[in-house]
């Protein structure tokens, strides 16, 4: 039944592939109808019946996005706030991964239970006392008014992860490097970061994404278009230009296009880490 | 990693095995090194915060220029919130916004990996398609959809037309149930990929020889599925539950965008209240009374998930 061979047309039209066409066009529709209309003149927009093969394609919704108005700013901003903020979290990271997953530390059980427990919370939870903290240092309207934050809201997850992968290196590889008079920084460093390195690129690409998505916080604490991040400048963007989907739609692409191919590059360890929970519980 | 492994240090390693004591007491002590960076950043980005909005929540605030002051202990603001209608919208609607979307998600989800399982060729493809909506912007969808829904040139109007159904009048946003049902199909498009992407990775490790038994024994698929697979799937089944579960229930980024909370409130989920009630109205006593109930709730529907699906967090290796 399973693995039934099939002969003939039944090769190619079964129900099988038909059910998969469905779900291309149920998935792709939308993403096609984003990348299309972004490509469509600024009037051929609004037209109706819609042009859903558009003629002809332009890009001036690009030069309007980019030249025009701040999207390269919101992109400069998301990629360092990303970028930094990820670095942090898989060194910090990497070492508390370590730590937990490898060293004899009383209450291990009780940490990696609490964090568990913060990475529930939802964000609406602490936004209030972390506005009036920031507020008090100076901090709304600056970079690392959203570095600090995302990097601790991923913490918990990239500490699970690696330390779920650091369980996994025999004892003895760590033994070699403190008997070769490696100190433990370096036995970190040269021994088990490379064999635990499909739990940093999980942990990183999952650090990625949501800093990259994040919105509430960067709502919250970027008021200045400056220092706006993408979601952030293309919600407000919405909100105070009236049709303005051309413009929006062309920075969106640009804005999907990157995550989409890391993401397709690391799609195996995406998928191991959206998994690892149900192996390990 | 191949020139570490040659070398075997089974016979050097003794001497160390020998003083258990110090040796153990000195690694200890790194690892608290190793993670106290982590540690104090979470601690204080994260802990301090939720126990700050916890006696925000139970405090008379008061906002002026400079601030916020705390001034003594009160719980008027949970009385104020408890027996504000809006608040009781924003529950009702949060928990059946959160019931629907993710039983959907989770039937369509299955769905889609029993299909993807059984594709001989392309899933590779497929996976990559699944991930993308994943990998989106919240804000991207939202406004993604709007275009589709908008009332005067959006394509849902000319694909529903062409069907022959009817526009709901006042169009797709315009009036509470055609609105509530118009953001919850653009959330099942974008989070139903995950749940598949779950499940198909959880099919795939189901043990084979099970299911040629259950040829031999003249099982039909149907009955394969229900008695077999899907049984065998419960685990995993949760685990994408609770994610959802837990990412619904904090669902602020598309209404804001898409409804900004209406028409009038019927898509005021909780976190647009809360939101609204800190930033919009300065009421950071009762905002934080909501945000710290809706975290309290999330809490409890986590324990009540892992527990209806008996799942047991791993103990395992600590």
């Amino acid at each position: 039944m399973r693995n039934r061979k099939r002969t003939g047309w039944h090769r190619i039209i079964n129900g099988v592939n038909i059910s998969a066409l469905l779900v291309v066009i149920f998935i792709g529709a939308p993403l096609y109808w984003l990348i299309i209309s972004s490509f469509k003149t600024p009037v051929a927009m609004g037209d109706y019946p819609p042009q859903f093969f558009p003629n002809p394609l332009s890009t001036a919704n690009y030069d309007q996005a980019f030249v025009q108005y701040d999207f390269g700013i919101y992109f400069r901003n998301s990629l360092i706030v990303t970028l930094v903020a990820t670095a942090l979290v898989l060194i910090v990271g990497t070492l508390a991964g370590y730590a937990l997953g490898r060293l004899p530390m009383r209450g291990k059980f009780t940490l990696m239970v609490t964090l568990l427990v913060i990475s529930v919370f939802p964000e609406i939870a602490v936004i209030a006392p972390l506005y009036t903290l920031e507020k008090d240092l100076g901090w709304l309207n600056s970079y690392e008014a959203l570095i600090i934050p995302y990097t601790a809201f991923n913490l918990p997850f990239a500490i699970w992860i690696l330390r779920n992968y650091m369980l996994g290196i025999p004892k003895e590889m760590e033994e070699t490097g403190r008997i070769d008079g490696a100190g433990p920084l370096r036995t970190v460093w040269s021994i088990v970061l490379p064999m635990a390195l499909p739990g940093v690129f999980t942990a990183g690409i999952f650090c990625f994404t949501a800093c990259w998505t994040e919105f509430l916080m960067a709502l919250t604490f970027e008021s200045v278009n400056n220092y706006r991040t993408i979601p952030v400048g293309i919600a407000e963007f919405g909100s105070v230009y009236s049709v303005p989907y051309g413009t929006i739609f062309a920075g969106s692409v640009v804005a999907v296009i990157p995550i989409g191919i890391l993401v397709f590059i690391f799609r195996k360890f995406v998928i191991s880490g959206l998994t690892s929970g149900a192996v390990k519980g | 990693m191949t020139t570490i492994s040659t070398t075997e240090p089974a016979p050097v390693a003794k001497p160390l095995v020998g003083r258990p004591d110090v040796n153990r007491k000195r690694l200890a002590r790194l690892g608290w090194v190793f993670s106290s960076p982590a540690l104090i950043i979470v601690a204080a980005v994260t802990i301090f915060p939720i126990v700050y909005s916890v006696v925000m929540s139970f405090s008379n605030v008061y906002v002026s220029g400079s601030g916020i002051s705390l001034n003594g202990f009160t719980t008027s603001n949970y009385h104020l919130v408890f027996t504000n209608s809006t608040w009781h919208y924003a529950l009702g609607f949060t928990v059946v916004y959160t019931f629907i979307t993710v039983i959907v998600e989770l039937v369509l989800g299955t769905c889609i990996a029993l299909v993807l399982e059984r594709l001989t060729r392309g899933r590779g493809w497929m996976m990559a398609l699944l991930l993308l909506p994943w990998s989106m912007i919240t804000v991207i969808n939202a406004e993604l959809w709007l275009y589709i829904y908008n009332a005067t040139y959006g394509a849902s109007e000319y694909i529903i037309h062409a069907i022959g159904l009817p526009i709901p009048a006042g169009g797709f946003l315009g009036t509470n149930i055609p609105a509530i049902g118009s953001l919850m199909v653009a959330d099942i498009w974008k989070t139903t990929p995950f749940v598949a992407i779950i499940v198909l990775a959880g099919l795939v490790m189901l043990p084979g020889d099970l299911y040629e038994a259950a040829e031999v024994d003249g099982s039909s698929g149907w009955s394969t599925f229900w008695r077999i697979t899907l049984p065998l799937l419960r685990p995993t089944i949760a685990l994408a539950m609770l994610f959802r579960v837990l990412q619904a229930f904090g669902l602020f980024d598309l209404p804001y965008v898409m409804t900004g909370g209406g028409p009038g409130t019927a898509t005021t989920s909780l976190a647009i209240l809360g939101y609204d009630a800190l930033f919009k109205n300065l009421s950071f006593g009762p905002g934080t009374a909501v945000a710290t109930t809706t975290a309290l709730l999330v809490l409890i529907g986590c324990l009540l998930s892992l527990r209806v699906f008996r799942v047991q967090v791993g103990k395992e290796g600590m």
